[in-house]
């Protein structure tokens, strides 16, 4: 019993992106800049909302997938200066080839197995980068010589029509019966299994999706700040943002995801007077939403209940 | 099949989040006023790293000079304000904050880290957003190579410290006097950490050591997250050199501890930035006894008549002594206010022009820049007329400093595990 | 000699993450928890016990207490604040409360770390070693604080030991690891039980994390690489054998010490985590593990 159908959330998410769109004209700079940032950081908890939400995988790697594509794109520009347009495409690829390479050996173990593989996954590719340096620029960051544009505006609606897109694709695949079957399969891959459903190729298939979509968000990250460093895309901070930004927006909601990105980026904005105790008391927030309304800011939005 | 249900029902409420960001960021944009009028103060932007022990007295230090300004009436009767953001020691978000000086604070000019990676990712957005930038204590050569590449675009960014080339050299020149001529060492290994700012400084060691009479038997690159140093120190001591040359910033309490741990019998010489803050001796507990160390600055060291009132204000105000970029941001204040002056005016291009002509005194020595056609302009300029560099050594919890002669306060001396001259 | 050397000094390291290992794999066998908040805990007691010699001026023996003494305030602030709220929360579901702890123990751990970094600056702290100055082993110039350092992780671990096998209390916690329902059926509570063994777990980090700050040092950004590390011995032996942690601790230890002497210490994790990856591939319960 869906109240609401699939297109008629779209189309509502249409509007509200519509009005979004005209923000430029009444805000400064500054505050689109931050709204850039949530925006691709909506489309990395999506990512991360579609593989552990739908698919019951604690995946503690996003950053593997994101990085893969953001230094493969950075890298490229650096070394070769193609047009931006390749290197956005080449990173996409990247990430989907990371993602299966992290896929095969990560889909025959389970729980928190998993959690580490992909765990294992970002400490790898951060080793990668720092042994690298002369490559990828080390610990602190690789400076790519072209940007998409210098101007707020043009930054910002790439940015919020790239995450309109995604979490369009995203959301309707979720809701669609490939959906279903990967809800089934993470809450019984036996009996999903025993229904016909080939549960590998579903979950392989949504390893790539959220790769595909978290390496090229992570390139276009690169292209808009005009460097690429460990400590904004590859950390396990970056990570565990991530997965706070999805879990606070609401599991298993795609849309949700969107919502804790741009309450996390404004928070910490906002507690930014606090100086160098923000990150501290954003983290401590996020933990008391996790602790009192696991639902989320969805669930606590509509007074949804987990039916148990 | 009840299970698929709940999603359904909170699509309603979608808007609200995204409404309220809109609400919150008009209410944004109009709380900031837009300032015109010329009496409004200059602001100054500082963008450094508040966490770590060499950031954190960089927007202390630009305070200090600020306020002293201010209170003998600004600059044209403008008085100064520091706008200062954390980067958290990360480029991403350097470049942030540097939009938001540019774009919403509006600042006139920034100051900005000691991490020579972050400073090479916000050359690019000083260029782009027409915005003078000064590094208190990035060593990377590479960032006046990029103004000599690209002037037009790149001459908004300013380098306030040593290139490391620079260093490099006034490391040997050091080691000439101290180590060659009279403790008549001849052999060295170079260990550096793995680094933008190291990739000059070693290229210029292994150049100018073997000039000076230190024969370098090899050269290791550590990686910046080493946790544990016993291999390398094994390696470098079964080499049997007489002094350890080091390049290293971002590595410098573990490094120490362990040589003073394992009784590493080589001395350390070289460049050691966390060693020049004055909190060392308790970070290391002691271990840093008997370690040398290139600087601009030393606490006790008259380098010029400005830099132990300096040193003394800055202790009385924040309790304890500035860091080596501390010296050169307290410098970039006054200069930047002493360009403004002479420019009359804070237009970028006009700023940069009066910037070039920079003659000034500071805490460190005469700052001067090198010309736009030199290989690496808007670099300081080195020498016994301008700044020569010291090098200073950890004693009994006191730095000491040793070279130029003229300003040394001290005797070199080593704790009892280091056996100089023992390795031949 | 190089051969010595790398006995020697793997020999220390080893002994270090086995210790803090050891906690790690008691907690998850006994009450299913994964604490990713491992490393900040081990981080916090080494701070406090630099900050006591630092700014306190107290002794090394008072400032290790008083680091084992945060190690053991801190795990029983986490049990009591984080993971039992989440274990007996009503909101969620069983299948999901894993993720929950991981998610929220993760986050207390960044909290720590952002603490720390706030009061502290993020540069690396060293703890006043207890005992100075080096022996010769086999020709080996080898400091004695490793000595010291390995010494203390084995009788520490041998007293687990006999606490677990010879003591009532012990016994209580070996069974509820083997079997949780059982145990309660004995009459035991356990939730005294829990208490207890996140007691245990402090004071071993609360130990593991002092040493460490004696041997090595760490910085707030050492907090990830800890968990990780402490995840990946416990995974590799296992996951709730205390057994194949410690023998995973060695294999890492040494893996990690061979790399460094032969190949180069900027590669130190990388061969462990590539170990970790192919044993999970192969045979995903571990060396030891039972479930």
């Amino acid at each position: 019993m869906r109240s609401f159908s699939t297109a008629r959330v779209l189309l509502f998410a249409l509007g509200v992106i519509v009005l979004a769109s005209f923000l430029p004209l009444g805000v400064s700079g500054y505050i689109l800049g931050l709204l850039t940032i949530a925006y691709y950081f909506g489309v990395f908890a999506m990512s991360w909302d579609l593989l552990f939400g739908f698919a019951g995988e604690v995946n503690f790697g996003p950053t593997f997938l994101i990085g893969t594509g953001a230094y493969a794109a950075g890298i490229l520009d650096n070394l070769y200066q193609l047009p931006i347009w390749i290197c956005l495409v080449a990173g996409a690829l990247a990430a989907v080839i990371g993602g299966v390479v992290l896929a095969l050996p990560a889909l025959r173990v389970r729980g928190p197995y998993f959690g580490l593989t992909t765990l294992v996954a970002v400490l790898m590719l951060q080793n990668f980068i720092v042994v690298a340096a002369g490559l990828t620029g080390g610990e602190i960051g690789l400076v790519v010589p072209d940007v998409i544009s210098v101007s707020d505006t043009t930054n910002y609606e790439i940015a919020l029509w790239f995450m309109a897109i995604s979490g369009a694709i995203l959301f309707s695949l979720s809701r669609s019966p490939v959906g279903l079957i990967l809800q089934a399969s993470g809450q019984d891959a036996v009996q999903a299994g025993a229904l016909g459903f080939n549960v590998t190729k579903h979950k392989l298939a949504a390893f790539i999706i959220s790769a595909f979509f978290s390496g090229l968000a992570g390139a276009l990250m690169v292209f808009y700040l005009g460097t690429a460093s460990v400590g904004t895309l590859v950390d396990i901070t970056v990570g565990v943002q991530i997965i706070i930004a999805a879990v606070l927006g609401g599991r298993r909601t795609i849309l949700g995801a969107v919502l804790g990105a741009i309450f996390l980026i404004a928070m910490s904005e906002a507690l930014r007077p606090l100086g160098d105790l923000s990150n501290f008391v954003v983290f401590a927030i996020a933990l008391i939403v996790v602790l009192l309304f696991p639902n989320g800011l969805l669930g606590l939005l509509t007074g949804t209940k987990e039916n148990i | 099949m009840n299970k698929f249900k709940k999603r359904a029902t909170c699509s309603p409420m979608l808007a609200v989040l995204p409404a309220n960001a809109v609400f919150l960021a008009l209410a944004l944009a109009l709380a900031t006023p837009t300032y015109a009028q010329t009496k409004d103060p200059i602001k100054i932007g500082v963008i450094a790293e508040a966490q770590a022990v060499a950031g954190s007295s960089i927007p202390l230090a630009a305070q200090l000079a600020a306020d002293e300004i201010n209170a003998a009436g600004g600059v044209n009767g403008r008085k100064i304000e520091i706008v200062s953001y954390d980067n958290h020691s990360s480029a991403a978000e350097s470049v942030r904050a540097f939009q938001r000086a540019a774009n919403e604070d509006h600042v006139n000019a920034v100051i900005a880290s000691y991490i020579s990676e972050v400073v090479l990712a916000l050359e690019p957005w000083a260029g782009r957003l027409k915005t003078v930038m000064i590094t208190p204590g990035a060593a990377s050569d590479v960032i006046t190579q990029n103004i000599a590449k690209d002037y037009k675009h790149n001459k908004y960014t300013f380098h306030g410290y040593l290139t490391s080339t620079s260093i490099a050299d006034s490391v040997c020149d050091s080691a000439k006097d101290l180590l060659v001529k009279d403790l008549k060492m001849k052999t060295a290994v170079v260990m550096s950490e793995d680094a933008a700012w190291t990739t000059p400084l070693d290229a210029e060691y292994l150049k100018c050591l073997p000039k000076i009479g230190l024969k370098v038997i090899d050269h290791i690159r550590v990686s910046p997250d080493t946790t544990d140093f016993t291999p390398i120190f094994n390696k470098i001591e079964g080499e049997k050199p007489d002094v350890i040359i080091t390049g290293i910033s971002h590595v410098g309490v573990q490094p120490t501890v362990q040589a003073k741990s394992q009784e590493v019998p080589i001395p350390m010489y070289g460049v050691s930035s966390q060693a020049s803050n004055s909190s060392f001796w308790q970070d290391t507990n002691g271990a840093v006894d008997g370690v040398l160390y290139q600087a601009v600055s030393g606490p006790d060291v008259a380098v010029t008549p400005k830099t132990l009132p300096f040193v003394a204000a800055f202790k009385k105000r924040f309790g304890n002594f500035p860091s080596y970029c501390g010296y050169t941001a307290y410098d970039e204040v006054y200069y930047i206010a002493d360009a403004i002056k002479r420019a009359g005016s804070t237009d970028p291009d006009k700023l940069v022009d009066a910037l070039e002509k920079t003659d000034y005194v500071g805490t460190i020595g005469r700052v001067q820049f090198q010309g736009k056609d030199t290989p690496y302009p808007h670099a300081l300029k080195i020498g016994a007329s301008t700044i020569t560099g010291l090098m200073l050594q950890w004693q009994n919890g006191k730095q000491v400093n040793l070279w130029p002669a003229k300003v040394a306060n001290g005797k070199l001396k080593f704790p009892k595990f280091i056996k100089v001259g023992s390795a031949n | 000699m190089l051969f010595w050397q790398i006995l020697i000094d793997g020999f220390a390291i080893s002994s270090l993450y086995a210790l803090g290992a050891t906690g790690f794999a008691l907690i998850f066998g006994v009450s299913g928890v994964l604490n990713l908040s491992h490393g900040a805990l081990m981080v916090a007691a080494v701070v406090a016990a630099w900050a006591a010699g630092a700014h306190l001026h107290a002794g090394p023996y008072a400032g290790a207490a008083l680091g084992v003494a945060i190690g053991f305030s801190t795990s029983l602030l986490t049990y009591f604040v984080i993971v039992r709220p989440l274990q007996h929360s009503r909101k969620i579901r069983e299948e999901e409360k894993e993720i929950f702890i991981l998610t929220a123990t993760l986050l207390w751990g960044i909290m720590i770390q952002e603490l720390i970094a706030y009061l502290y600056t993020n540069n690396a702290k060293t703890v006043a070693p207890i005992v100075e100055g080096v022996v010769w082993i086999v020709g080996v110039r080898t400091p004695s604080n490793e000595i010291f350092t390995a010494v203390v992780c084995w009788l520490v671990i041998g007293l687990l030991w006999l606490l677990v096998n010879r003591t009532r209390a012990g016994k209580a916690v070996l069974a509820a690891s083997m079997n949780p329902r059982g145990v309660t059926l004995l009459g035991i509570e356990l939730s005294q039980v829990y208490i207890a063994v996140w007691a245990i777990y402090g004071v071993l980090v609360g130990i593991a994390g002092v040493l460490l700050g004696m041997f090595l040092g760490v910085s707030s950004y050492s907090v990830g690489p800890l968990t990780a590390s402490a995840f990946a011995i416990v995974v590799l032996g296992g996951l709730g054998s205390v057994s194949g942690a410690l023998i995973a601790a060695y294999v890492v230890g040494y893996l990690e010490t061979m790399t460094a002497y032969l190949i180069s210490p900027a590669y130190r994790t990388i061969p462990a985590l590539l170990l970790v990856v192919a044993v999970m591939y192969v045979r995903p319960r571990g060396l030891l593990g039972r479930r």
